[in-house]
């Protein structure tokens, strides 16, 4: 066995103590605040072509709002799922679909429930029926949450189950389609 | 000197005149009051669930922190250290990782596209940010108590215990973003789902296996100081990297539908992306083990007293197999009380070992408690610690063990829906 040196007990990382310390909160806090501001000072947006079906994932198209852009934070397209997300003015459009494997009844409780289950989150009125473009049927509703509105749909078709929330303030949702049978879905599975 | 261990110097500092002392304090309030705000929504929308999801991932990380805490059988980690370890990876790690991870994924769609964030986000924001954040808390660890790092195994343990705290949190996270994916209410079943899914199948080759890979590179880094900087820096990267690689591979598209959904192509798949990153950690355990082991046997190699360790127990006392095996044959020999003394044998002598690392003069201090735990050994009658010949019965109670964790894997994921 030997001595331990000065020149081993004055090496890194150990002894440069505050320094290293230091350091490492600064890596901490550019990984939890710096990507985060880098991350919103970038654009989100992105044009999308109008009237032009829109591919959300797992062989489901969406015919985007008129005037809407795409927001890439909130859209991920695959092959077994997919979700997108549009913009018009203040409303935004979520379109989420996914493996599924029960029936259109037991679809639409799944939504109501997730929609209840976020704070400050309330269904309002009756549901009704509603069929897209393409003739598929669904069922839709409305929610509020404070000072913001929204409308819901649910579908069911080949195993998928396809859920629109539409949301946005009054005053911009009175401005824009707010009907979810302006939107338009049509499997290609 | 041996380059296998460094002999921890006398801490000149306590630690509350540490200003990095502070530093790490801070931060692990900091992510405790973020863990504690994001446990306290999930209490709120599904305490069932939520309570559920602890106890199952708790009880999980029960046989992980025992595994990991063996392994440095010799020379073991401080109990303070190794939680501060699971600390990290539990409060600060996870914290930093829930908004970095989401905005690098962000960014990824937004300077790629949509699609590749959807492709390869999981596979490039994740562990990019993850495994920087976990691998700080081994440095964290170095900061405040270098003294305690002083084999590249200690690395690994500490890497271990900070990714195994880290995998527990997510998965606790996991199982409640997936009862509220459910939209069932507070229901246990997206929680049974999720620790079948994250705690058993990829259980074993996650946080805990990436942890110990980056921890390795920091311990080598601590300790080879025998080496130039600039290799030592090198070879922690490199360790690092290697983290990040397992976890990408693991998180990444690649092989996804190669094998079908089959239960044998499910199974296939674990094993190509998890058995590469667990064969490394385990040779690099093995050998960091065995050159921490001849280092330390050696050392009471020169004390030739077989008072305190005979010729047999020398050769038992440097591998973990053998130690087990002479643990077993005391247990047939002479009960179990035997079994549990001649452990206690066994830890006082690795103590005497470290302790004579620090101080070769200091036979007598730790002498003292072998003496009286062969004594207490001999009392049952059985005066020496030696391994016996390999029973036929072992070999059959580990492929039969083998055997079994591969039946209930099957079932797990046939239970899953796998086909």
């Amino acid at each position: 066995m030997g001595r331990v040196t000065r020149r081993q007990l004055t090496d890194l990382p150990g002894t440069l103590g505050l320094p290293v310390a230091l350091a490492l909160a600064s890596i901490l806090a550019a990984l939890a605040f710096g990507l985060p501001v880098l991350d919103r000072a970038l654009p989100a947006e992105r044009p999308v072509t109008p009237g032009e079906p829109y591919r959300v994932g797992a062989g489901v198209t969406v015919v985007p709002p008129p005037g809407a852009t795409l927001d890439v934070t909130g859209t991920r397209p695959g092959e077994t799922r997919g979700t997108a997300l549009f913009r018009t003015g203040g409303v935004s459009y979520t379109i989420d679909v996914e493996p599924f494997t029960g029936n259109l009844t037991e679809a639409a409780v799944r939504l109501r429930q997730r929609i209840t289950g976020i704070s400050g989150h309330q269904i309002t009125g009756t549901q009704l029926a509603v069929s897209t473009a393409g003739g598929l049927a669904g069922v839709q509703g409305g929610y509020t949450a404070g000072d913001r509105d929204g409308r819901y749909a649910v579908f069911v078709a080949q195993g998928l189950i396809i859920e629109v929330m539409v949301s946005g303030d009054d005053a911009d949702l009175s401005t824009v389609p707010t009907t979810i049978g302006t939107l338009r879905y049509e499997s290609h599975r | 000197m041996s380059e296998a261990v460094r002999p921890a110097a006398p801490r000149s500092v306590p630690f509350l005149r540490q200003p990095a002392f502070w530093i790490v304090v801070t931060l692990l309030a900091v992510g405790a009051v973020r863990i504690s705000q994001i446990a306290a929504l999930f209490f709120r929308a599904y305490p069932i669930a939520t309570v559920t999801a602890i106890v199952m991932f708790g009880l999980l990380a029960v046989p992980f922190w025992l595994f990991v805490s063996e392994l440095d059988f010799l020379e073991r980690e401080p109990a303070g250290l190794r939680v501060l370890a699971f600390a990290w990876g539990g409060l600060v790690a996870t914290s930093v990782s829930i908004p970095g991870s989401t905005a690098l994924d962000n960014l990824i769609a937004k300077l790629g596209s949509p699609d590749l964030a959807a492709e390869w986000g999981a596979a490039l924001a994740g562990p990019t940010v993850e495994e920087i954040a976990k691998t700080l808390g081994v440095v964290a660890i170095v900061l405040i108590a270098r003294a305690q790092v002083n084999s590249v195994l200690d690395g690994i343990v500490y890497g271990a215990l900070v990714g195994l705290g880290f995998q527990i949190v997510e998965d606790v996270v996991f199982a409640i973003g997936a009862v509220q994916q459910a939209g069932l209410g507070d229901r246990v079943q997206p929680v049974i789902t999720t620790f079948l899914v994250r705690g058993f199948l990829a259980g074993i080759w996650s946080h805990t296996l990436f942890g110990a890979l980056a921890g390795a590179g920091i311990g080598y880094l601590v300790v080879r100081r025998e080496r130039g900087r600039r290799h030592r820096i090198a070879v922690a990267a490199l360790a690092l990297l290697g983290a990040w690689a397992s976890h990408s591979l693991w998180n990444s598209p690649i092989l996804r539908d190669s094998f079908g959904d089959s239960v044998p192509g499910v199974l296939a798949v674990l094993l190509v992306k998890g058995l590469p990153p667990l064969l490394l950690v385990l040779y690099l355990v093995r050998r960091a083990h065995d050159r921490e082991a001849a280092y330390y046997v050696g050392i009471l190699e020169t004390v030739r007293d077989p008072e305190l360790i005979t010729e047999g127990e020398l050769r038992v006392l440097g591998s973990g197999s053998r130690r087990a095996a002479a643990r077993r044959l005391a247990a047939v020999s002479a009960g179990r009380e035997a079994k549990v003394a001649v452990r206690l044998l066994q830890r006082a002598q690795a103590a005497l070992a470290v302790e004579l690392s620090r101080d070769s003069t200091a036979v007598e201090a730790g002498a003292g408690l072998v003496r009286e735990r062969r004594a207490a050994l001999a009392a049952l009658g059985y005066p020496e610690a030696v391994e016996g010949a390999r029973s036929w019965k072992h070999t059959a109670s580990t492929v039969g063990t083998a055997v079994v964790a591969l039946a209930v894997l099957w079932v797990a994921l046939s239970a899953l829906g796998t086909s």
